[in-house]
């Protein structure tokens, strides 16, 4: 019986790997594209104008307020309303890249707001343009607190896409939603699935570690 | 375009809406209740010497928080049945956010824990202080503090979180937006409402959030 | 309560051809309703080393930071080498490069090294080739006696070293003018000196300067001029000499009384 069910689960493997690999091109496409985004959105929300970083600010709480799969349906089922025709995978990708931006834009605020106002004073007192302070001197400082936590929200990032199975990607959860209809082992079906996800989240989880207390330890050093 | 919009069907589904809020506001605050049990157990049990206790605590964590909750959730519903637990889908929903919530709590406390300055436990320990002793009237009522606000920021995780539950057909208030969205064929009306009812239910707790703090720091400042 | 400076140096004709190095003409500046800045009058020549004192919350810090900008004022005018500072046809960031400004608190900056301290403004605000910029850098840091801290980062130098890179930064942009904001008051007694040496190299190649500090043994050495700042005004202007040895004012011989008895 449970030999079956091996050699059953076996037979599933390209299944599984199409799902993993869905996983991962949505994470990554998302990833770069929200990180893109949430740097431009972070440095705007910092920066002199005030309606700006006041919409950009709003726009952000409405998404930290709303559950991702609540916005995943909003812009599928809703953007066509618009006569904005979406596939799964763009709807999906839409919806990732949006939340990541506005995590990675917060994150990116804190770290731009972390650098003392003397290091912008110094720069501007040596005539730097803007473009150059924020260039050489307050992203490099600011990317020490921003590291970190830029890494954990990759985790949560790669962790979110799952929610896209809701509205029928093939993604690794989906791939073990359709594989327990077939073979009714939940228990090994969502633990391989599991194994999938941790094989691609727990190196990162490390890397965020090593960073935490790497920042740690350089804060000791600048410490006069 | 939404000129279609139909204020009247949202009305008239209101009370199912309300329902669903309700739902979600109390399995949220069980699964809060759950997740802060699961989470002390795994603190203490990461804070002892030997690994005895310390390495399942921190393989646990570790699983947590390296996989979907949705991976977790399926895990459970499709899973617990295979080992003899016939559960209704709502308690299935709350172990599952409990157990989820428990490894970040376990961890938001650890942190706070490891924040109370060494001085002060030297301090305690100079003036003939029991572990016990130490913990209750020095380190804890110290971590406490610095706890609160992190702690928040997990509930709103959970409420949001909660959200899944409806993809195991729990009534709560995503469902509700759901049946509106496929019995009308009014997907706006069923999702900008719960969205709204969402929102609500976050700025709530980031009002409480925002008064605690006031409160902890002029508390901080007492003291 | 409106200051009248008497010092040789002081100009106060309005035509604005004839002007010094740096010119306040009747500049206010307030912080809410905390008038921190009160009708000072003040020219400085080209090639004059003044120096500014007074108790702390004087507004002496807040003068010299209208002069590149980083505080704006209200009312009356500041000419800086010809041109009116918070004007909107004058290009502050271009006005900026001709002065040198340097921090209480350093503000090196943490992730570059000595040289690339010294380097970053002139390779990307003047545009030098980034050898010449080098090269021009580790002499600058050579003259200020750390030809051996090139690649030190700030975080592994004394706080005397840090400001000496500090003021090899502002050479290296060749500026007309140096500004310096208590320059010595974050320092251990024993690196005090270190720096004071490099001000006065500074000042005798003929640089002009403005320098808030309490360090009467420079002020004597090299200050033409010694401008006493209390509560926002400007009480009391003269050589060093008549400043120490004849104050003038009440508040003058009590600010000296407590300065020099340390």
């Amino acid at each position: 019986m449970i030999w079956q069910q091996f050699l059953s689960l076996a037979g599933s493997y390209p299944l599984a790997l199409r799902g993993l690999g869905m996983t991962v091109v949505l994470s990554l496409i998302s990833l770069v594209l929200g990180t893109l985004l949430g740097f431009g959105l972070g440095i705007l929300r910092t920066g002199g104008n005030r309606l700006i970083s006041g919409v950009i600010g709003a726009w952000v709480d409405l998404i930290r307020g709303t559950p991702f799969l609540v916005q995943i349906f909003l812009i599928f089922f809703i953007l066509p309303e618009f006569g904005i025709e979406l596939d799964a995978f763009t709807a999906g990708i839409i919806a990732l890249t949006n939340l990541a931006a506005c995590f990675i834009c917060e994150i990116v605020a804190a770290g731009i707001r972390s650098v003392p106002t003397g290091q912008v004073e110094a720069a501007l007192a040596s005539g730097l343009s803007r473009w150059q302070r924020m260039r050489q001197v307050v992203l490099p400082q600011a990317m020490r607190i921003v590291l970190p936590p830029l890494v954990g929200q990759y985790v949560l990032l790669i962790k979110d896409s799952s929610v896209v199975s809701a509205i029928g990607l093939t993604d690794l959860t989906r791939v073990g939603w359709l594989v327990v209809q077939r073979v009714p082992n939940g228990l090994l079906v969502f633990l391989l699935v599991g194994v999938g996800y941790f094989i691609v989240c727990y190196p990162l989880i490390m890397l965020a570690r090593r960073l935490e207390r790497r920042m740690g330890a350089a804060h000791g050093e600048v410490q006069l | 375009m939404l000129e279609n919009f139909s204020f009247r069907t949202i009305v008239e589904y209101l009370p199912l809406f309300g329902q669903g809020l309700v739902t979600t506001v109390w399995l949220s605050a069980l699964s809060f209740v759950g997740a802060l049990v699961v989470g002390i157990v795994l603190c203490a049990m990461n804070l002892q010497r030997g690994w005895l206790f310390r390495a399942p605590a921190k393989a646990y964590i570790d699983a947590v928080r390296a996989t979907p909750l949705l991976a977790q959730l399926y895990f459970l519903y499709f899973g617990l049945p295979r080992v003899g637990f016939v559960l209704p889908e709502l308690v299935v929903g709350i172990l599952a956010l409990s157990l989820n919530s428990g490894a970040y709590i376990a961890e938001i406390i650890r942190a706070g824990i490891l924040s109370i300055p060494r001085g002060q436990v030297e301090a305690s320990v100079a003036s003939g202080m029991t572990y016990a002793q130490r913990m209750r009237l020095v380190v804890l009522p110290q971590a406490f503090k610095v706890t609160i606000p992190p702690l928040l920021g997990q509930a709103i995780v959970l409420v949001k979180d909660s959200a899944l539950l409806s993809l195991i057909s729990v009534a709560e208030l995503t469902r509700a937006g759901q049946l509106l969205a496929s019995d009308r064929f009014m997907p706006a009306e069923g999702f900008l409402t719960i969205a709204a009812f969402y929102l609500l239910l976050y700025y709530g707790l980031k009002g409480l959030a925002v008064v605690s703090s006031r409160w902890l720091g002029s508390a901080g400042a007492r003291a | 309560m409106t200051a009248n400076p008497k010092g040789p140096a002081n100009m106060t004709q309005p035509n604005p051809t004839k002007t010094g190095m740096i010119d306040f003409r009747g500049v206010n500046k307030w912080f809410g309703a905390l008038n921190v800045l009160k009708d000072i009058t003040l020219s400085v020549k080209p090639r004059e080393v003044v120096v500014v004192c007074g108790p702390s919350g004087s507004g002496k810090s807040t003068l010299i930071r209208c002069i590149n900008g980083l505080e704006t004022i209200r009312d009356g005018d500041l000419v800086v080498d010809g041109q009116r500072v918070g004007d909107p046809a004058t290009n502050m960031t271009q006005l900026r490069t001709e002065i040198g400004f340097v921090f209480q608190s350093f503000n090196l900056y943490p992730h570059k090294t000595a040289l690339e301290n010294v380097t970053l403004a002139p390779i990307h605000v003047r545009k030098i080739p980034r050898a010449e910029a080098e090269h021009a850098g580790r002499e600058l840091l050579a003259k200020v006696g750390l030809a051996d801290k090139v690649n030190a980062y700030p975080a592994q130098l004394s706080g005397g070293q840090q400001q000496r890179v500090a003021i090899a930064r502002c050479l290296g942009m060749r500026p007309k003018i140096m500004l310096f904001d208590e320059p010595t008051s974050a320092l251990d007694p024993e690196m005090i000196s270190e720096v004071l040496d490099v001000m006065v190299a500074v000042a005798e190649e003929g640089m002009t300067m403005m320098v808030v500090t309490h360090e009467m043994g420079f002020a004597r050495k090299v200050a033409q001029r010694v401008v006493f700042m209390d509560a926002g005004a400007i009480v009391e202007s003269g050589t060093p000499d008549e400043f120490f040895s004849h104050p003038k004012t009440d508040r003058s011989r009590a600010f000296l009384s407590k300065i020099l008895r340390h």
